[in-house]
């Protein structure tokens, strides 16, 4: 089934004007595919997971979105995806002690969801099943961890008990915002490719949140990266990562440390890039491109006019919103 | 060539538990030393240890070569020697005080009249791009990013020598992490001063660091110059953290 997000925006009300974190966001991402969301702080990027998910703060508002799951539609201002939570929708957080109860055991948290996920089992078989996939997540000595409490594991242990969950659950979209961000790198690898094993066995979605376009290259299907709470462009991973269409995409992978970059003579002599400028202030109307303060390529219209989505293959699946698509 | 750190046979335990295990290390002075290694490896205890913030069972820790007891006279001693960048800055500033009594601070401890130190201060605020305005306020009135660059800026006030950084990107969106590692390799230009860094990012330290060691469970695994480690990393825990590294090119 395939999860579509059309025309998402969600205010955030606070002291003086709303501020507007999410403007007219809309994505598609097809059953067995990886969509990574990349944006720095204050991007809106995580919004969008609690908007979907339906667990937004008190002072959020919705204005306006529709998710679409296998044809029939949910109105996310009357937050019609929340009875969907364990039921189609899931969720991987950063902080794994988020969905883990410190008071019950491992098991606990897994039979619980197979009481609603797998009614008609008798309780040895749930055990079983539990077992079952904490062995798939690769999780050492699945049987004994059944019987320890969450403090007892690592964060990467813990992560995959999670992963585990999310299995169970059966989602037809998982959502992982910022799976591995506390995590090291070796651990980091393991886990993402744990996501990336639950995603091809049930052939559902996943939404990765990340500020890392490293991650998301690596792993990710397709690419949509948000700037102040917009969309500036989406497209297959490896086609933005090619031939980035828009100038903060650009700016954004150049800013990135390469493993393998050249590397000068003395150590000290090696410089990194930087984008100038700040991001802008959400609680005033923003005119033109919302990136046209920082923009390398910015012209004076680019600060006036705002700019709607260019093709950028035969397809239409590479998008991005700069007027200067084209322009030399 | 001077040492700047030298750690010679130091265990470090809490309780039961052998954190750093007979680990010795030598930091040239006026490099850029980085220490990577995964979390529970003992980096940040070690680095503790040379700040004077965490006993030692065994073995000896010297600071451009001297000694430093635990009394206060030592401790404000050892200030002038070697100073931490924390890696949440916020854990650095008092929620309490205004910036620049923060700053004050550093006089008492240097005995330096405040008029001259504020002078110092002035260029150094220049220096990491930082208006003076921001010596009102407090620390939640300023941007996390401004937060980093005055807990650095009393770092230096101090004229250490060496400055030790324990992960001073981690957190940070790759467009604003380029503007703190160029203000580093900045200080190294243009000031007779050690870095040791500590970080998880091997990208990272590959490029700013002379010389790093690799950590895992209490020891030093592998060392030696930043380009021959990461060119032909000799000790598989190494292979490993490197090839788990996600690429973009």
């Amino acid at each position: 089934m395939s999860v579509a997000v059309s025309n998402l925006s969600v205010d955030y009300r606070g002291h003086g004007p709303d501020l507007h974190a999410v403007r007219d966001v809309s994505f598609v991402i097809p059953p067995g595919k990886m969509l990574g969301l990349v944006g720095e702080s204050g991007s809106g990027k995580s919004t969008v997971a609690f908007a979907l998910m339906g667990l937004l703060q008190a002072n959020a508002r919705i204005i306006s979105g529709d998710m679409q799951i296998g044809g029939r539609s949910y109105d996310l201002t009357k937050n019609a995806t929340a009875p969907l939570r364990g039921h189609g929708l899931a969720m991987i957080f950063q902080d794994p002690l988020l969905s883990l109860n410190p008071v019950f055991t491992i098991g606990a948290h897994l039979i619980e969801i197979l009481r609603v996920a797998a009614p008609g089992e008798s309780a040895g078989r749930r055990r079983a099943m539990a077992e079952e996939a904490l062995a798939k997540v690769k999780l050492t000595d699945p049987r004994r961890r059944l019987d320890q409490y969450p403090h007892e594991l690592s964060g990467g242990m813990r992560q995959r008990v999670v992963i585990a969950m999310a299995l169970l659950a059966k989602p037809v979209l998982l959502i992982a915002d910022e799976p591995t961000t506390a995590l090291d790198v070796t651990v980091e690898a393991s886990v993402m490719r744990e996501i990336c094993a639950l995603r091809d066995e049930l052939n559902c979605s996943v939404l990765l949140i990340t500020h890392s376009l490293g991650l998301v290259t690596k792993y990710c299907d397709d690419m949509a990266v948000l700037y102040a709470g917009e969309m500036l462009e989406q497209g297959p991973a490896r086609a933005i990562q090619r031939r980035p269409g828009h100038p903060y995409s650009r700016l954004l992978l150049d800013c990135e440390v390469a493993i393998d970059q050249p590397r000068r003579e003395p150590a000290m002599a090696n410089s990194f890039k930087v984008i100038g400028g700040e991001l802008p202030d959400l609680r005033r109307p923003v005119s033109g491109c919302v990136f046209a303060a920082r923009c390398d390529r910015a012209v004076a219209d680019c600060a006036v006019t705002v700019p709607s989505a260019v093709r950028l293959d035969e397809e239409g699946r590479h998008k991005a919103r700069c007027l200067r698509i084209g322009a030399s | 060539m001077t040492t700047a750190v030298s750690i010679s046979g130091v265990s470090i335990g809490f309780g039961p538990v052998t954190v750093i295990d007979d680990l010795s290390l030598d930091v040239p002075a006026s490099t850029t030393f980085g220490v990577v290694g995964e979390s529970g490896s003992g980096k940040t205890t070690l680095l503790r240890a040379a700040l004077g913030l965490q006993d030692v069972r065994r073995g000896e820790i010297r600071l451009m070569g001297e000694r430093f007891g635990g009394s206060l006279a030592e401790t404000r001693r050892r200030a002038r020697v070697i100073q931490p960048i924390f890696q949440d800055p916020a854990a650095a500033l008092s929620p309490r005080c205004r910036i620049g009594v923060l700053m004050d601070e550093v006089a008492k401890v240097l005995g330096e009249p405040r008029d001259a130190l504020r002078q110092r201060l002035d260029e150094i605020l220049r220096r990491l791009g930082l208006p003076r305005a921001i010596l009102d306020k407090y620390p939640h009135q300023i941007s996390g990013g401004q937060a980093r660059r005055a807990a650095i800026a009393r770092a230096l006030l101090m004229r250490p020598r060496i400055l030790a950084a324990d992960e001073p990107t981690a957190g940070l969106d790759v467009s604003v992490q380029g503007e703190l590692l160029n203000l580093l390799q900045e200080l190294r230009r243009t000031e007779e001063i050690t870095l040791l860094i500590i970080t998880h990012n091997l990208a990272v330290v590959r490029l700013i660091a002379d010389r790093v060691a690799v950590m895992q469970s209490g020891r030093i695994v592998e060392q030696g110059e930043a380009n021959a480690v990461f060119a032909r990393p000799q000790h598989a825990y190494t292979r490993e953290l490197l090839n788990s590294w996600p690429a973009t090119s």
